[in-house]
C-alpha cells in the first residue's frame, strides 16, 4: 500500500516545486522597476486610506462553521457508501439515524435564516 | 535505513519543527499556516502506519475546513495586538500553573500508556485487495453504531450552538425572497375598483 | 519496454524507482500544461465564434500560437508586490494553489491500468486535494493587503466552501453506487455500454456536481469573486507577470480536473459506449472536451449569478437534492431493485 502512495507524495513535491520554478523564473527574467505609485495597492481613483484588513461580516465565519460540520457528516458518509451491500439494513438504518439528526440541525439553520444573504 | 524509515524521519522532523514555529512566531497567521504545515506532516505519518482513511480525512477535515475557520479568524478578526500584549506578564502565574497542570496531566497519561517499540504489533502486510475504508465502515455502522449516533448528536449540537451564537438577524437590510417572488399571483399586485362614471355638469 | 529500460535502471541503480516515477509525473504534467494552454486559446475562439467574432488570428496559422505568446509576455513581465503586503505570503499563496491543483492528477486513471497511483483511497485523496486548493485564495486575498483583493477572498472562499459540501455529496452517490473507493474500479463497474454508465441512475447528482464544479472553479456565471466589472479580479488584483500566470494554470488544472472527474464517474471513463467497440484513452479525451466544452458555452451564454444567489443555489438547493438523492439511493438499494443502481 505505501508504495502506491510514494508517487502520490512525489507528485505534491512536483507540484509545489513547479510553482517555485516558475516563480523563480519570473523573477529572473523580468525587469523590477519599482516605483512608489506603482506599489500602491489597486484602489479606484483615490488614496487608499485605511488598512485593507478589516473586520467584515460574522456570517462569513458562520459559513466556515457549518462548513466543518458538513465536511464531518461527508467524512462519516464515504465509508458507509463504500460498504452499504456489506452491512445491510442494520447499517442503512444507522445512517438514516444519522442524517436524520443533523437534518433537524439543516432545517434549524435554514428557519433561523442562517443561510439567508441579502 | 529503509525508505520508509528515511520518510517517517523526514515527516517527523517537519512535524516538530512545524509544532515549534506554531507556538513560537509573532504573527498569528503564520502560526496558523505552521499548523497546517504540522497536520500534513502527521497525515503522512499515520500513511506510514498504514491508516489511509484517517490520513486522508486528517487533512479533509482539519487542513480543508477547521484550518479554514482558524484563518478566517486570525486574519480577519481586527484585533489590535500590540494592545493585547500589554500586560501580558501579569498572566505568566496563572499561565505557568496551567501550563504546569497540563504537562503533569500529559506525562501522567503518557508514562502509564506508555508502549516501548515493538510492544504493539506493526501493521501487517495487506493483500492488495484490502481497503482501510471498508474495514472501518464494517465496524463503524454496525458494532459502534451507538458511538456513532452520539457523534451525530454532537454534531447537532454544534450546529445548534455556532448559529446561537453568531446568528444576528438584521431587520433594516433588503433581500429579495425567490420564493415570494415566484408566487406573487395578479391578486397581490393589481386592485381594479369600480369608478362611477364622472358626467360632465 | 522493460528490456528497453534496463540501461537506465542500471544507470541509476537503487534510485530507478523514484527516476521512474518522476519521469511518469512528468509526462502527465506536461501534456496537461499544453492542455491549458491550448484550451485559453479555445476559450478564447469558441466564446468568440458564439458572439459572432473570429477570436484570436494573428499569432502563428488561426491564431494556434497564440498561448506561447502569452506565456512568454507573462514571464517577461514585472511582478509587483505592493507596498504594506506581506512579501513571504504573497509568494506562497499562488504555490499553494497550484501544488494540490497538480497532486490531484496523481490517481486520476487514463486507461485500464494507465495510472500512476493506483490507490485504495482515490476519490477521497481527491477532495482532500481540492478543500485544500482554497488556501492559496484566502492568502492571496490577505497578502496583498488590498481592499479588492480582501473582498474577492472572502467571497471566494466562501463560495468554494459551500460548494464543496454539495460537491461531496454528490461524490458519496458515486461511491455508494460503485462500492468502492478506487478511482479505476469506479470506471470499470461501468462497463458494458452506455445504459451502465452512472450518469442515468445518478443524473441529480451529475447535474450537482457540474455546476458545483463550475462554482468550485470560480467559473462564470459564479464568477462575483472576480468580477471583473465589480471588484476588478478578485483575490488575484495585485498579482501581476508570472505569479499571476502561476494562479491562472491552477484554474485552468482544476477545470481540466473537474470535467476529468465528471467523465470518469459519470460518463464511465475510458471505456466506449458501445461494447463492440474498443475502450481508450481516446474516449477519456473526448468525454473530458464535450464537458469542458459545456463549461465554455455557459460562461458565454449564462449572466452573472448575484452573490446571495450564489448562496442560495448551493446550501438552499444543491444541498437538499444530494440528500434525497443519497436516501433515495440507499433506500432503493435494500429492495429487490438495487441492481439498478449498481
Amino acid at each position: 500500500m505505501l508504495q502506491l502512495y510514494f508517487p502520490v507524495l512525489l507528485f505534491i513535491l512536483v507540484g509545489i516545486g513547479l510553482g517555485l520554478i516558475m516563480l523563480a523564473l519570473g523573477s529572473l527574467v523580468s525587469p523590477n522597476r519599482p516605483d512608489p505609485e506603482k506599489l500602491s495597492p489597486y484602489e479606484c481613483g483615490f488614496e487608499a486610506f485605511e488598512d485593507a484588513r478589516m473586520k467584515f461580516d460574522v456570517r462569513y465565519y458562520l459559513i466556515a462553521i457549518l462548513f466543518i460540520l458538513f465536511d464531518l457528516e461527508i467524512a462519516f458518509l464515504f465509508p458507509w457508501a463504500v460498504v452499504l451491500p456489506e452491512i445491510g439494513i442494520f447499517g442503512f438504518w444507522s445512517m438514516m439515524i444519522f442524517l436524520a439528526i443533523l437534518i433537524v440541525g439543516f432545517i434549524y439553520e435554514w428557519k433561523k435564516g442562517a443561510l439567508e444573504w441579502e | 535505513m529503509t525508505a520508509q524509515t528515511v520518510i517517517f524521519y523526514a515527516f517527523a522532523a517537519i512535524l516538530v519543527f512545524a509544532a515549534l514555529r506554531v507556538i513560537t512566531s509573532r504573527n498569528p497567521v503564520h502560526s496558523a499556516l505552521w499548523l497546517v504545515l504540522s497536520f500534513f506532516s502527521s497525515a503522512g505519518v499515520w500513511m506510514l502506519l498504514h491508516a489511509e482513511f484517517l490520513a486522508i480525512a486528517l487533512v479533509l477535515v482539519y487542513v480543508g475546513a477547521v484550518m479554514v475557520l482558524f484563518l478566517f479568524v486570525v486574519m480577519m478578526l481586527d484585533v489590535n495586538f500590540d494592545k493585547m500584549r500589554e500586560g501580558f506578564r501579569g498572566y505568566i502565574p496563572v499561565g505557568a500553573t496551567v501550563g504546569l497542570l497540563i504537562l503533569v496531566e500529559m506525562a501522567l497519561v503518557l508514562i502509564g500508556g506508555y508502549l516501548p517499540a515493538g510492544a504493539t504489533p506493526s501493521p501487517g502486510q495487506t493483500g492488495p485487495g484490502y481497503s482501510n475504508t471498508s474495514a472501518l465502515g464494517r465496524q463503524i455502522y454496525t458494532d459502534y453504531a451507538f458511538p456513532f449516533e452520539i457523534a451525530a448528536v454532537i454534531l447537532l449540537v454544534a450546529i445548534i450552538a455556532a448559529i446561537a451564537l453568531t446568528h444576528r438577524t438584521r431587520r433594516e437590510t433588503k433581500y429579495q425572497n425567490p420564493n415570494e417572488q415566484v408566487k406573487v399571483s395578479r391578486a397581490d399586485r393589481l386592485r381594479i375598483i369600480d369608478m362611477p362614471l364622472e358626467k360632465k355638469e | 519496454m522493460d528490456e528497453l529500460l534496463l540501461p537506465a535502471q542500471r544507470l541509476f541503480g537503487a534510485a530507478w524507482p523514484t527516476v521512474w516515477t518522476l519521469a511518469k509525473i512528468i509526462a502527465i504534467t506536461v501534456p496537461l500544461i499544453l492542455c491549458v494552454a491550448y484550451l485559453t486559446l479555445v476559450e478564447r475562439k469558441v466564446i468568440g465564434w458564439m458572439q459572432v467574432r473570429i477570436g484570436p488570428n494573428r499569432v502563428g496559422p488561426l491564431g494556434l500560437l497564440q498561448p506561447f505568446a502569452d506565456v512568454f509576455k507573462l514571464i517577461f513581465k514585472e511582478i509587483v508586490v505592493p507596498t504594506g503586503a506581506s512579501r513571504t505570503l504573497f509568494f506562497v499563496a499562488p504555490v499553494l494553489s497550484i501544488g494540490p491543483a497538480l497532486a490531484a492528477w496523481a490517481v486520476i486513471p487514463f486507461d485500464d491500468g494507465l495510472v500512476l497511483a493506483n490507490v485504495n483511497a482515490g476519490l477521497l485523496y481527491i477532495l482532500a486535494m481540492t478543500s485544500v486548493g482554497v488556501y492559496g485564495v484566502i492568502l492571496a486575498g490577505w497578502a496583498s493587503n488590498s481592499k479588492y483583493a480582501f473582498l474577492g477572498c472572502l467571497r471566494s472562499a466562501a463560495q468554494i466552501v459551500s460548494y464543496e459540501i454539495a460537491m461531496g455529496f454528490a461524490l458519496v452517490g458515486v461511491l455508494m453506487a460503485a462500492s468502492s473507493l478506487n478511482i479505476s474500479d469506479i470506471v470499470r463497474n461501468q462497463s458494458g455500454g452506455l445504459s451502465h454508465w452512472y450518469i442515468w441512475p445518478l443524473f441529480p447528482l451529475f447535474v450537482v456536481y457540474l455546476v458545483s464544479g463550475i462554482a468550485e472553479t470560480n467559473r462564470h456565471p459564479f464568477d462575483v469573486a472576480e468580477g471583473e466589472s465589480e471588484i476588478v479580479a478578485g483575490f488575484h488584483v495585485e498579482y501581476s507577470g508570472v505569479a499571476f500566470a502561476v494562479f491562472f494554470l491552477a484554474e485552468y488544472m482544476n477545470m481540466i480536473l473537474i470535467s476529468a472527474l465528471a467523465s470518469i464517474m459519470f460518463l464511465g471513463g475510458w471505456l466506449s459506449p458501445w461494447p463492440t467497440i474498443p475502450d481508450g484513452l481516446p474516449w477519456l479525451l473526448l468525454k473530458m472536451c464535450a464537458v469542458l466544452f459545456i463549461f465554455l458555452w455557459i460562461r458565454a451564454t449564462f449572466p452573472r449569478y448575484r452573490y446571495d444567489q450564489i448562496m442560495r443555489l448551493g446550501w438552499k438547493v444543491f444541498i437538499p437534492i444530494t440528500l434525497v438523492w443519497i436516501v433515495f439511493l440507499g433506500a432503493m438499494m435494500q429492495t429487490r431493485w438495487a441492481y439498478l443502481f449498481h
